[in-house]
């Protein structure tokens, strides 16, 4: 049995009015589904769950679509690709990198920065969406998964 | 040679028998170093922006085919690593994949809206060009049956946003059973079959201490089931690309030639940008079916890349 659970149109809603309130999000074109607890994954319209369902007859259905965002106590977290894939439509919440925060950031590291806000940040360096960090007080924390991160500051 | 490895003189022989009078300039081109190659993952970014932010870094960048942009060459001496450290390349930006290794998708074709299956996905580099080519729509499987290798066909699927692939884990053969008891049939399909890998020798020479005939005989048995049971499960009238890494005659014309005798399929031609020979239809005591040379042998001498081998298949009924 794979792990997902496709949204309704009222969770549709719930997390699209959670994303306009943080970064002025205004449509999710795809289909959403979250799997396991806290992942949410995007979808095709096309790939319905029945279609799936199908899918896993035939073969051990390993992952479907792209991790796109994380429910968090203090609301949405969008993937890197999630942030990417919404890139025209964030409007705010939005922390613009320095090349040397460029680096620390895609490094794993937090930011020691003052925001004046606290709360899910979108970040991003020149036309490049990386994500969303946290912040507090006086920095922002990282959440760049191992797998994405720059081995070196040598780009 | 480039490093030091030997050929096995079985090999050798092998190889010499397939190109008679080119097989110097085919030794000749193994010692050279690979083209550096990247494909642009037009899912994120435009050929052009590509080109503008890799030549900001002061790399030197071709575009060797008009007709596919996407295409680069890395013209440049970069350091050991650089291309895959780069910025753009963690952001998914491209993907470092071989020419010849590119070549099975643009003949494959897929569209948007089309169900697709990459029978032998891992690591993903054709089944991310594929989702390219889908632009993200239509349902693309990808399907690997080795658990180790999951990991990495997931992880570049994920950073190359490819939002329409659905990953199994099954046995290939397996798989296409399942699929035609439920009467789930593709418009394309991709078998980008398991081989013995001489094509590779240039980028991984290495491969040549793994060498042995006997592997070819069975690897060959093998094909015959996947392209069998790949055939079963295409769409009248739908499109399979089969293709190898290797030169070897029993992993590809032979592979061929089976499927021709046994299904109501027929090789199409193709049309690659680089310069190809055809399938050859007579190997040690065989002989295939004259339409096997719509087929296309890539030998590295040729088109200064790694070795390859690619025949479209239609089925006609």
């Amino acid at each position: 049995m794979i792990p997902i659970k496709f949204f309704n149109p009222q969770e549709k809603q719930e997390l699209l009015k959670h994303l306009k309130e943080q970064f002025g999000v205004n449509e999710i074109p795809w289909n959403l589904a979250k799997w396991g607890k806290e992942r949410i994954i995007i979808l095709p319209k096309e790939i319905s769950k029945k279609e799936i369902e199908s899918i896993d007859d035939a073969g051990r259905v390993e992952n479907i679509g792209l991790y796109f965002a994380k429910e968090d106590i203090d609301g949405v977290r969008l993937s890197i690709e999630g942030s990417n894939l919404l890139k025209n439509q964030i409007t705010k919440n939005i922390f613009e990198m320095d090349e040397k925060q460029l680096k620390n950031w895609m490094l794993g590291q937090q930011l020691d920065v003052p925001t004046e806000k606290r709360g899910f940040l979108v970040m991003k360096y020149k036309d490049d969406f990386l994500g969303t960090g946290k912040a507090s007080e006086n920095r922002i924390t990282n959440f760049v998964p191992k797998s994405r991160r720059l081995k070196s500051k040598e780009i | 040679m480039r490093k030091n490895y030997e050929p096995k003189p079985l090999f050798l022989e092998r190889m010499k028998e397939l190109l008679g009078k080119d097989f110097d300039s085919y030794l000749e081109i193994l010692k050279k170093e690979p083209v550096r190659s990247l494909r642009c993952n037009t899912l994120k970014i435009s050929p052009e922006s590509l080109k503008k932010r890799l030549e900001e870094k002061g790399w030197k960048i071709k575009i060797p085919f008009e007709d596919f942009p996407e295409i680069m060459i890395v013209d440049s001496d970069l350091l050991p690593g650089e291309l895959g450290r780069a910025l753009e390349h963690v952001l998914g930006y491209y993907y470092i994949q071989e020419i010849a290794s590119m070549l099975p998708v643009l003949i494959l074709n897929p569209k948007p809206n089309e169900k697709v299956l990459d029978l032998c996905a891992a690591p993903g580099s054709k089944t991310t060009q594929i989702g390219a080519r889908m632009e993200n729509s239509g349902i693309l499987i990808a399907n690997e049956v080795k658990f180790g290798r999951l990991k990495v066909l997931s992880s570049n699927l994920e950073r190359c946003g490819v939002i329409n692939a659905v990953i199994t884990r099954k046995d290939g053969i397996a798989l296409c059973k399942k699929f035609e008891k439920q009467n789930y049939f593709f418009d394309k399909i991709l078998l980008d079959a398991p081989c013995s890998g001489e094509g590779t020798i240039r980028s991984v020479p290495k491969g040549l201490e793994m060498w042995n005939a006997k592997t070819i005989q069975n690897l060959s048995k093998l094909q015959k089931s996947l392209i069998a049971s790949a055939i079963s499960i295409l769409k009248p009238k739908g499109e399979l690309v089969y293709s190898t890494c290797t030169h070897a005659p029993e992993e590809n014309e032979e592979v061929i030639d089976f499927a021709l005798r046994n299904f109501y399929v027929k090789v199409e031609k193709i049309n690659l940008p680089v310069k190809t020979r055809q399938g050859i239809t007579n190997w040690k005591e065989k002989s295939y079916s004259p339409n096997v040379k719509l087929s296309c042998r890539i030998y590295p001498q040729d088109a200064d890349t790694e070795g390859f081998f690619i025949a479209k298949i239609k089925k006609t009924k």
